[in-house]
């Protein structure tokens, strides 16, 4: 489209609509009135004959003002758009036309973004979607935490639970659920390992959630005995039933009981805590039945819905009261535990919150760097091309409208930046799946979903104007007189704009350093977690579960024999030195039980300890390496009938018996109960760690396989690698019987690895953002040298021609440019002290101002700064006076 | 003669004015001028309204203005003809010679009607 603006550039102002109009008519009216005294009327005749032919004056004086008004409006519209799009124009030819400048900027900008949109879209799908539940801002999760601290997510008590439904007023419906348990289903072909859980029917109708297919629950199911209902999850069903219709009303068997299918949840559904293939019908009566674990166990996890108008904060007060209330009337089973109420949301989100969050200040802090980055990049191209906005200032473009066409620029390579990084998100999110898939909550769907995609396009603009602000203001206070007439090398560069340049790499320098302390700091953590002696011996370990069905190997009877024959078949495989049965490996031991010791009961003040409980063969110390520290092991004397016996860890022996006395105490374990035989405490072995994140090993106390019958989970040591046995094994217990399924099959080196998962996904994204900002910033020391050195390279040819030498021209370089690097560091100072300020709730084992990890943060990065100044400072040491000043 | 708000005068004045500009580039009072001149005085209005009109032939995209100097060395505001209003002047002056030529034939006509008595 053609569009003259010659009538508006014509003047510098252009007058308000009625002046022009006032003009106008006065023009006409005094031609007209010329004519007639040309024709021999007196000047006051003329005027009256000529107003009269003229007409109602006022009148069109008012309509041809309105009519300018609404005109000029209209074609400033006009204006704008045609501007844009010829600014877009310009910019694309501009950006074709300098290639590596635009490839590199597009590249890094396709890093920045695409590091933001990914990480944007874990927390909007961790975060900020709603959770597959009906209202799910009414869903509160009822905890019973240990006042010592020591629990604060802790399962409430089938009498805790029927109390708090007595006498809860805060929610409309609750509901309960146990943890997801292994279970072995067997339905067409061999036995296969699903997830199994027990929910209240009424926890869907809770969490307002109804089946999709079959009738699903009725109201009592689970009340009986004789229920034999089962529902089964959407990917359950695609997965093992294929997804058949017929699914519903089929009848499986579930660790050997039958079970019929009626009901299969929503795909998104996701129970409130863990995943699940099955769903059994819980009913609570049951437990109340039995007196001792009715308070004594805490197996539940409880959901309720707020009733209508009740605050979540009043219904915690209220479950605050009434556990108080319990803890009274129950001292005996409830002292020390507490009752409290969180949002659903935050008990799922769990402790991924955190780390989500440095994540994205770490995503935004790699952005600002690139934003600093190209800033000077920009900056640099501008110099380079003042000679082109001079002349087009010099032709009547405005000020206004030059910073406009740069903006333009810049925003159009960062949409274009912003197109490529939403695509390396999604590849990147692929990768964050693969890499955090246990350490994200299971109701997220990494996705980048409409908003998500809204907000990198937002972010993407933003961007373009944040790195093309500066250049462009320093192009629209360019003189262009002065630089049309300047006839010295163009690529010297005025006193402001190496300010901004060297403010822009202070920012860089100060972004990096606090970036790249907080990576050190978590990469010290990590390094602290994993390298603490974990207490045993995880190499030449291989691991695997089994599950014996129960209606085989119901009876401790069965299930010694069963083991003791697959213990020695086991240890007879070629290559194997010892094998042991567990209950569960170390770093994922949840199973505490309550402490009680003979002659010295707990002041009526204090809550009963809870302590790590972890079933143990003979063999078990010795396969794992764990040294005997006093006493003795289990032997084959420990039989079912002989008297209990029990081993603890140093940790516990040095709590508990400060003495040095462990070895001979009397205990009593879980729920108090008077009546059970006193356990024999006969031996006391090294610490092992099970909480990564503590470093301290917690007490723990180990109960003997033959008298409790307690673990499935089998440790084989080999001198070779323990992968190689993994068939062998499997055959020998196939040869047992056929029947029991192996699964969980790994090496107890991968199990700890996956233990760290959680901790290690942030580290390696934070250690990668570091990386990428330390390159930018490295980047931007050397652009900011390079354009320093050729800026002042006459100069340095004039200095070298009377006798300077090459090292008073470099120091002479660093030290203008180090002044920045040093304004930099300091400034970082600041990050640094708000960065481990950031982390510090994710720090274990280290000091929040760790000396080793902030230390490295700065010493790599003046390494790196130094090895990117190098060259750009010897090409000015070097210079070549002759060439120079020729 | 004709009503000075009719539809049918404005549409005149407007093709009148196209036409002036054909010759080139006028201001308001030369175009008002040139009218006058060239109908013998018939069209002879009050010049007043010749204004709002030129704004809005300027709204529709068929003239556009530019201040110049005249002869006398006097700033004057000077409409041009856009090829918008080119094309305009075509389709409009073709459309009243069929006018013109379709109303005189029949204000001329000499053929009575068969009800005429």
């Amino acid at each position: 489209m053609h569009h003259d603006r010659s009538d508006r550039d014509f003047r510098f102002v252009t007058p308000k609509p009625q002046v022009e109009v006032d003009e106008e008519l006065a023009f006409h009216l005094e031609e007209r009135i010329a004519q007639y005294v040309a024709a021999g009327m007196t000047p006051n005749e003329a005027r009256r004959v000529a107003l009269a032919r003229f007409g109602d004056m006022q009148g069109v004086r008012q309509e041809c003002a309105k009519l300018l008004t609404e005109d000029r409006k209209h074609a400033a519209r006009r204006d704008w758009l045609g501007d844009l799009r010829q600014d877009l124009r310009f910019a694309v030819r501009s950006a074709v036309r300098a290639p590596l400048f635009s490839l590199l900027a597009l590249v890094t900008l396709a890093v920045g973004i695409g590091a933001n949109a990914a990480v944007f879209g874990v927390v909007k799908s961790v975060l900020l979607d709603p959770l597959p539940y009906a209202a799910p801002g009414q869903l509160m999760r009822l905890y019973c935490p240990f006042r010592d601290g020591t629990q604060t997510k802790g399962a409430l008590s089938a009498g805790t639970i029927s109390d708090v439904r007595e006498r809860q007023h805060s929610f409309s419906s609750l509901g309960a659920f146990t943890n997801p348990r292994d279970a072995v289903l067997l339905s067409d072909g061999a036995p296969q390992m699903v997830q199994a859980m027990f929910i209240e029917p009424r926890l869907l109708r809770t969490l307002g959630v109804s089946p999709i297919r079959g009738p699903g629950f009725r109201e009592d199911d689970g009340l009986h005995d004789t229920t034999t209902v089962v529902m089964i999850s959407y990917g359950a069903w695609q997965r093992l039933f294929g997804g058949r219709a017929g699914a519903i009303g089929q009848t499986i068997r579930l660790n050997g009981l039958p079970r019929t299918i009626v009901g299969i949840t929503p795909r998104d559904f996701v129970p409130p805590e863990g995943t699940a293939d099955f769903f059994q019908p819980l009913g609570m009566s049951l437990f109340m039945r039995d007196p001792i674990a009715v308070r004594g166990s805490h197996n539940f996890g409880f959901v309720g819905r707020l009733a209508p108008g009740v605050a979540q904060d009043a219904a915690r007060r209220e479950m605050n009261a009434i556990g108080a209330a319990l803890e009274q009337e129950f001292a005996k089973d409830d002292f020390g535990i507490e009752l409290t109420a969180v949002s659903l949301r935050d008990a799922m989100v769990g402790d991924t919150r955190g780390p989500l969050l440095l994540l994205l200040a770490s995503a935004a802090l790699v952005l600002l760097i690139t934003c600093a980055n190209l800033a000077g990049a920009l900056l640099s191209r501008t110099i380079s091309r003042r000679k082109e906005f001079a002349v087009r200032v010099a032709l009547g473009a405005g000020r206004g409208r030059l910073v406009r066409q740069l903006l333009t620029e810049s925003v159009l390579l960062a949409a274009a930046g912003g197109v490529a990084g939403l695509a390396l998100a999604v590849g990147g999110l692929g990768l964050l799946r693969g890499l955090a898939l246990d350490a994200i909550p299971s109701y997220a769907n990494l996705s980048l979903d409409g908003g998500a995609i809204a907000v990198t396009f937002a972010l993407a603009l933003a961007t373009g104007l944040a790195f093309g602000i500066g250049p462009a203001i320093s192009v629209g206070r360019a003189d262009p007189q002065r630089t049309l007439r300047d006839e010295t090398r163009g690529s010297s560069e005025s006193i402001r704009s190496r300010r901004l340049r060297g403010v822009l790499v202070a920012g860089q320098i100060a972004l990096c350093v606090s970036l790249l302390a907080a990576a050190g700091l978590l990469t010290r953590s990590l390094v602290a977690m994993t390298s603490a002696p974990i207490g045993f011996n995880p190499d030449g370990l291989l691991t695997f579960q089994l599950n014996p069905p129960a209606n085989t190997y119901g009876t401790l009877e069965t299930r010694n024999q069963l083991y003791d024959e697959m213990l020695r078949k086991l240890g007879a495989l070629p290559g194997v030195s010892s094998v042991a049965i567990t209950s569960a490996l170390p770093t994922q031991v949840h199973n505490s039980n309550g402490l009680f010791i003979q002659d010295a009961p707990w002041p009526p003040n204090e809550p009963v300890p809870f302590i790590l409980t972890v079933g143990a063969s003979d063999e078990y110390f010795h396969t794992m390496g764990i040294p005997l520290a006093a006493g003795r092991g289990f032997t084959t004397t420990d039989a079912p009938n002989a008297p209990p016996v029990i081993v603890i860890n140093q940790a516990m022996a040095h709590k508990y018996w400060p003495k040095g006395n462990a070895v001979g105490a009397h205990i009593h374990i879980g729920p108090p109960n008077p009546s059970a035989p006193w356990i024999t405490v006969i031996g006391v072995v090294g610490n092992v760690r099970n909480d990564p994140t503590h470093l301290v090993p917690e007490p723990t106390m180990y109960l003997p396989f033959h008298q409790e019958s307690y673990g499935n989970t089998v440790l084989i040591r080999t001198a070779g690698d323990p992968v190689a046995l993994t068939n062998s094994a499997r055959g020998v217990i196939a040869a047992i019987d056929p029947m029991i399924p192996m699964y969980k099959v790994a090496t107890m080196r991968s199990v700890l690895g996956d233990s760290f998962a959680m901790r290690r996904v942030p580290v390696v994204l934070m250690t990668a953002f570091g990386a990428l900002a330390l390159l930018l910033a490295s980047v931007g020391v050397y652009a900011m040298f390079a354009n320093m050195a050729a800026a002042r390279e006459r100069e340095f040819g004039v200095r070298v021609a009377l006798g300077s030498t090459p090292g008073a021209i470099a120091r002479l370089v660093v030290r203008q440019g180090g002044a920045w690097m040093l304004l930099g560091l300091a400034v970082g100072a600041i990050g640094v002290a708000v960065a481990a300020r950031f982390v510090r709730s994710q720090l274990f084992g280290v000091a929040e101002f760790d000396p080793v990890a902030i230390g490295a943060a700065v010493l790599v990065l003046l390494v790196c700064a130094g090895a990117a100044l190098l060259r750009p400072v010897r090409r000015a040491a070097h210079v070549d006076p002759i060439s120079v000043l020729r | 003669m004709f009503d000075k708000d009719s539809g049918l005068l404005q549409g005149t004045v407007e093709l009148l004015v196209l036409k002036t500009l054909s010759w080139g580039p006028m201001h308001g009072y030369g175009i008002a001028s040139w009218i006058e001149s060239a109908t013998d005085d018939v069209l002879r209005v009050e010049e007043g309204s010749l204004y709002p009109a030129l704004y809005r032939m300027t709204r529709k995209g068929w003239i556009k203005a530019r201040w110049g100097v005249t002869e006398n060395n006097r700033r004057a505001k000077y409409y041009h003809l856009t090829a918008a209003g080119r094309r305009q002047f075509r389709d409009q002056t073709s459309g009243w010679q069929r006018f013109a030529a379709a109303v005189t034939q029949a204000v001329t006509s000499r053929t009575a009607p068969t009800w005429a008595k």
